[in-house]
């Protein structure tokens, strides 16, 4: 279907930003100067492709503008999709990339005094209030989440709570903050996401994306 | 202490219309009926609310979880708001009009209130425009109950619109016939529901080369189409697909300014669908503006059926404002026969109740675009604050 309308694709400051740039260049996406900039005042940036614009947002941000349509497609973990778990979401295609797992942390002493079978309830400190909640409900367990936006590993050192759930890449943050992984949540990647009715009212020009990205992603 | 409540406060997800949009909604849905109607689709009027048992009844039963109850202080029953119309408009076809002929073809307007909003439509209380086509099984009847809603959307001045069709059959009758557990089956349905291919891969063992390359095969009809004759499928879900080959064609030669796609797994919101299925979307659209297709309609002996429903507001919000009609402001010397003429010729008329200095001051005021000073008709001057 011919539209004017430029696509949107939303990408996360921060972590996973450094290794979906060179996955946009082997997919012929070369950004206008400024975007590689950190500091850059300017949010949204032109692209090679006159149908395509780059926006640069906060990592959980990327899958609210794409689930409601502001932007047509994203780069997010499935750490976030599954946070969210927005209906208007399709993940397609797994990149590959910002892989680490998701997992619960615990000081090292409790870790080897503590029985997990016998918890009724746990106060966890996390970014991730609602896969925390289900984790441990599958299990049977309440969970009293406490969100943070950050610096998780020092919340169990003050007393605000004997758990965390955060990502882990290598574990030297909670090694040095004297914290061990007590058991994994998920395993994490980043995902190329796409806005459902964005998918079904433009499937030639979203489509043709996904592909591209396909390639790119398989090739690497 | 409770904080005193603001007079303008609603509870969450609730609104007023306020001028010109309420007028612009009844309008709309005066538009659509008349469409539904001059196809042969007579309309019904359910009540309000109605008992549980009835309303949450075979297709009703999943709105169960999105409908507001309360005590009959009457029956001592628990009465249901209604949350959806289809439901309803299933149980007069099944009861009170069971021996009407068939195909029985039924439309509806109304408004319904769900207990949650969500994520793309946070209110709570939102208009329903529908059809239904009861006791009809063919292929005809899928294209008669697309076409219809098309055409109703069409009339409204919707542009780009888009159908996209689905099969809800296709999956379960695919993980059946690779002898998937039912929870197999509903992880399936999870990965598929987000399109997740990686997930798919991992979940839907013998299923999964089938399943991933029908999860590919979504997009534009006749690419999907040649896609989908090309795998290899059981038997239930190939005559499913030989189906939708018909109802793509047919549609095609019936409404050549529709554009149809295909996503064979599409399954959100088709849970008690039992064939060929649909969604409409709209460029700039952000949801779907309808949705509709194939069940199993009528309590005790079931029959075939479908229909669909449009979203009155999500379709308001995509169509082209509507003209603001001509509104005149008659000061109170004109004669009354002066008022209807003005009206037989389309004019909207605001009369003046007192006489007033400045007639055009006056009529601005009043938000008129004209005025009748000494007997003819004045244009004003836009803009210019009076």
């Amino acid at each position: 279907m011919p539209s004017n309308e430029k696509l949107v694709l939303a990408l996360p400051k921060g972590r996973i930003l450094g290794e979906v740039v060179p996955l946009l260049r082997r997919a012929g996406i070369v950004a206008e100067p400024g975007f590689a900039e950190e500091e850059a005042r300017q949010l949204r940036f032109a692209t090679s492709h006159a149908g395509l614009d780059l926006i640069r947002v906060r990592s959980f941000d990327v899958a609210t503008f794409v689930a409601f349509g502001a932007a047509h497609l994203g780069v997010a973990g499935n750490d976030i999709l599954m946070e969210f778990d927005y209906p208007e979401i399709y993940a397609p295609l797994d990149l590959g990339i910002g892989r680490c797992r998701l997992a619960v942390a615990a000081p090292a002493e409790d870790a080897t005094r503590e029985d997990p079978a016998r918890w009724s309830h746990v106060r966890v400190a996390t970014k991730y209030p609602d896969i925390t909640r289900r984790h441990f409900a599958a299990r049977g367990v309440q969970a009293e989440c406490i969100k943070l936006n950050g610096a998780m590993e020092l919340a169990p050192a003050l007393g605000l709570c004997r758990y965390i759930v955060d990502l882990v890449q290598t574990g030297s943050t909670l090694r040095a903050n004297g914290l061990v992984e007590i058991e994994p949540v998920a395993e994490v990647s980043a995902r190329l996401i796409v806005n459902r009715a964005a998918l079904k009212t433009r499937p030639e020009e979203v489509s043709s994306w996904i592909e591209r990205f396909r390639e790119v992603a398989n090739a690497a | 202490m409770i904080e005193p409540l603001h007079p303008a406060l609603l509870p969450l997800g609730l609104r007023d219309l306020l001028p010109p949009d309420a007028a612009a909604e009844a309008r709309a849905v005066a538009a659509m009926m008349a469409v539904l109607e001059s196809h042969g689709y007579q309309r019904v009027k359910p009540p309000l609310v109605e008992f549980e048992e009835s309303l949450f009844s075979g297709a009703g039963a999943a709105m169960a979880k999105e409908t507001f109850r309360l005590m009959d202080p009457v029956s001592q029953r628990m009465i249901g708001l209604r949350a959806d119309m289809t439901p309803q408009v299933a149980r007069i076809a099944a009861t009170r009009l069971r021996k009407a002929p068939r195909p029985l073809r039924l439309s509806y307007a109304g408004q319904v209130l769900r207990v949650k909003g969500s994520q793309l439509r946070p209110e709570r209380q939102v208009g329903q425009v529908g059809a239904e086509l009861i006791g009809a099984d063919g292929v005809a009847a899928d294209v008669e109950a697309i076409a219809l809603a098309a055409e109703a959307l069409l009339a409204l001045g919707v542009v780009g619109l888009s159908v996209d069709l689905t099969l809800p059959p296709l999956v379960p009758a695919i993980c059946a016939a690779h002898a998937l557990t039912a929870a197999e089956a509903e992880a399936v349905r999870a990965a598929l529901d987000h399109k997740d291919a990686a997930r798919l891969a991992e979940v839907a063992g013998p299923a999964a080369p089938l399943l991933g390359r029908l999860l590919a095969a979504a997009g534009a009809a006749p690419r999907a189409l040649a896609a989908l004759a090309a795998l290899d499928m059981p038997e239930a879900a190939a005559a499913e697909r030989a189906r939708l080959a018909a109802v793509v064609r047919l549609l095609a030669a019936r409404a050549p300014e529709l554009s149809i796609t295909i996503d064979p797994v599409e399954n959100r919101g088709f849970e008690y669908h039992s064939g060929i299925s649909f969604s409409f979307f709209a460029k700039g659209a952000r949801a779907e503006l309808g949705r509709g297709g194939r069940y199993i309609a009528g309590n005790g002996h079931s029959e075939p059926a479908t229909g669909f429903t449009l979203y009155t507001d999500t379709v308001l919000a995509v169509i082209p404002d509507p003209e603001q009609a001509r509104r005149i402001f008659v000061p109170p010397d004109a004669s009354a026969a002066e008022g209807q003429r003005l009206r037989s010729e389309g004019w909207v008329t605001v009369a003046g109740l007192e006489t007033v200095a400045d007639i055009a001051a006056e009529a601005k005021r009043l938000d008129c675009s004209h005025a009748l000073i000494g007997g003819s008709i004045i244009a004003l001057a836009a803009g210019a604050e009076g």
